[in-house]
């Protein structure tokens, strides 16, 4: 019965975001539309999900973590490095973003449709978190 | 952009999302009735043998042979596809080190997963597009006399699949678009060095594609009756007619444990395992590499292993029946092989296939618009319905289950003495329910 709540939690959830709309980057639907309803209680902004990630001596944690969105839910990956890489996001369309040598690098971006996408550093080989998104 | 030569690292070799897991109540959905249509078919269903092989089809029009057969329509579809390889063979050396080239798509979507689905509808496609047949012909048939070893089999083609999905899923870069580049090129050398050695006897069973869409074919309800005329059949009696060779196994079961093992790799468990084991001395591509052809080698001996002996299970035959029986009931793995794999890959096909073919547009990221296909919008209907998705993959599994069901059952009163007939298909049975089970789980995602 748990996973079936959580499955239903996560539909309702996924309802309620739906109303939001995402605020992509990249897309072309970055900008609000002009007749968007006010918000209401029902419709709080979503919560971000947070991903801290750190890069010493060529170790990242975390690795592999599992990690759930919505579609739509902004997602931010902060990352404190000690050297220069590229972040992976592997969803359609796929995220870039340049890692440079410092704490408290920020990245945002949402994920506009279901599935399971893959964030990766690319020269490290490694890959830091696999988000579903439902 | 980067000092790396490579494109990007990825499962499968290629970028973008996976599907979602299925939800558990589909899993446990899809288990029960598969668990209830095994026993039921067991139990209830036939006691005589109904499937065979020489039953005719239901003959097509004349004009149908007719146009399929002529010299002209042979020619053209060969040519065109010859055209495409040679269009794909400059993206591939030519085209762009980045996700804009088709060729990793062409690979592993196109090929891997398009050819058996064209298989399945159309026939063994392969025999008329393969290129090597193509030069073959054009080399006016001439061999240097070889005799293909008939007991080689299907073994050859059973090496180049584990090949191909050695590069898919076990490589250190499968993006890389060097590496396959250089898989192709030493798949065509071998392959016209055979057929130029022994004639198409060698494309018939070495060349892995051509073996996998012979084996994907055999489901078709399309068929050639005796006569040579196209027909429409019952599939089940057109999947006895899949040849039993040394290596028929082998080959099956690499297309079942490979695809058992894609999903399996996506499990954070694993990889959690390959990324930090240290097995091979401190973590490197090598060790990693090693671990997952392990890994490969395991689940398709595993499938191997379990289908041979639980074929061999029964009582009343005698010793030299009981070696035949693995092969004789090899082709009932061929609907839960492709069940399978189009639960797998269906996402794959569907729209990594369209983004695939608008890439071929534009082989080498120039800014061509070749049929104007640029200007073409992929449709991700699939993910966006998960729900939709989910239901169509628990649907291609128990489907191929029960028919995989229903050959062995029907092939299992032809073969086994009539009081070991219950008896005798109980292990086969299980562990069909244990193949099933286990896709079911994986989809799942554990």
């Amino acid at each position: 019965m748990t996973a079936l709540n959580r499955i239903l939690a996560a539909t309702a959830a996924a309802v309620l975001l739906a109303g939001c709309g995402g605020t992509s980057e990249s897309g072309p639907t970055a900008s609000p539309s002009p007749g968007a309803p006010s918000l209401t209680d029902a419709q709080a902004p979503p919560d971000r999900l947070v991903v801290d990630v750190t890069i010493e001596g060529g170790e990242v944690t975390p690795t592999n973590a599992q990690l759930r969105a919505a579609v739509g839910q902004p997602i931010v990956i902060r990352v404190d490095s000690d050297t220069a890489d590229e972040l992976h996001v592997h969803s359609t369309p796929e995220h870039n973003f340049d890692i440079g040598v410092g704490p408290g690098q920020s990245f945002q971006f949402t994920v506009d449709m279901p599935g399971r996408v893959d964030v990766e550093l690319h020269q490290l080989h490694k890959t830091v978190a696999t988000i579903q998104v439902r | 952009m980067t000092s790396v030569p490579s494109v990007t690292v990825l499962a499968h070799g290629l970028g973008g999302p996976t599907d979602l897991p299925i939800p558990y109540t589909y899993a446990l959905v899809g288990a029960a009735w598969a668990l209830t249509f095994t026993f039921a078919a067991v139990a209830l269903a036939w006691r005589t043998p109904r499937f065979d092989p020489d039953k005719p089809g239901r003959a097509l029009p004349q004009w149908v042979t007719a146009a399929v057969d002529a010299r002209a329509t042979r020619w053209l579809v060969a040519g065109a596809a010859l055209l495409l390889t040679g269009w794909v063979a400059m993206a591939a050396f030519l085209g762009p080190n980045t996700a804009e080239n088709p060729l990793p798509g062409v690979f592993y979507v196109l090929l891997w997963v398009g050819l058996p689905t064209a298989s399945l509808l159309l026939g063994p496609v392969w025999r008329v597009i393969s290129p090597v047949r193509t030069v073959a012909r054009l080399a006016g048939g001439r061999t240097l006399g070889g005799r293909y070893p008939s007991w080689l089999g299907y073994w050859p083609a059973a090496l180049g699949l584990f090949a191909f999905v050695w590069l898919e899923l076990a490589a250190p870069d499968p993006g890389s678009i060097g590496a396959i580049r250089t898989w192709l090129l030493v798949y065509l050398v071998l392959t016209l060095a055979g057929t130029l050695w022994c004639g198409t006897r060698w494309s018939a069973r070495a060349d892995p594609f051509e073996v996998y869409s012979v084996v994907a074919s055999r489901l078709s309800p399309l068929r050639r009756n005796a006569d040579g005329r196209i027909a429409i059949g019952n599939p089940f009696d057109h999947l006895l007619s899949m040849p039993v060779r040394p290596g028929t196994v082998a080959v099956l079961s690499v297309l079942l444990g490979s695809t058992a093992f894609d999903s399996f790799s996506a499990m954070p468990a694993w990889r959690e395992f390959v990324d930090t084991a240290t097995l091979f001395g401190p973590p490197s591509a090598l060790g990693q590499t090693l671990l997952r052809t392990g890994g490969l080698l395991l689940f398709a001996g595993v499938v191997a292993g379990t289908f041979s002996l639980a074929a061999r299970a029964t009582g009343g035959v005698d010793a030299q029946r009981r070696r035949e029986l693995p092969g004789l009931m090899a082709h009932s793995l061929i609907p839960i092989v492709l069940g399978y794999v189009f639960a797998h890959y269906l996402t794959y096909l569907v729209e990594r296939g369209q983004e695939t073919i608008i890439r071929l547009a534009d082989p080498l990221d120039r800014g061509w618009n070749v049929l104007w296909l640029s200007q073409a919008e992929v449709s991700y209907a699939l993910t966006m319905h998960p729900g939709v998705l989910a239901t169509l993959k628990v649907g291609f599994v128990v489907a191929g289950h029960v028919a995989g069901v229903i050959a062995a059952h029907d092939r299992a009163l032809a073969l086994l003495p009539k009081r070991h007939q219950l008896t005798g298909q109980l292990a086969m049975m299980l562990v069909m329910v244990g193949y099933t089970f286990t896709g079911l789980y994986l989809l799942f995602g554990g």
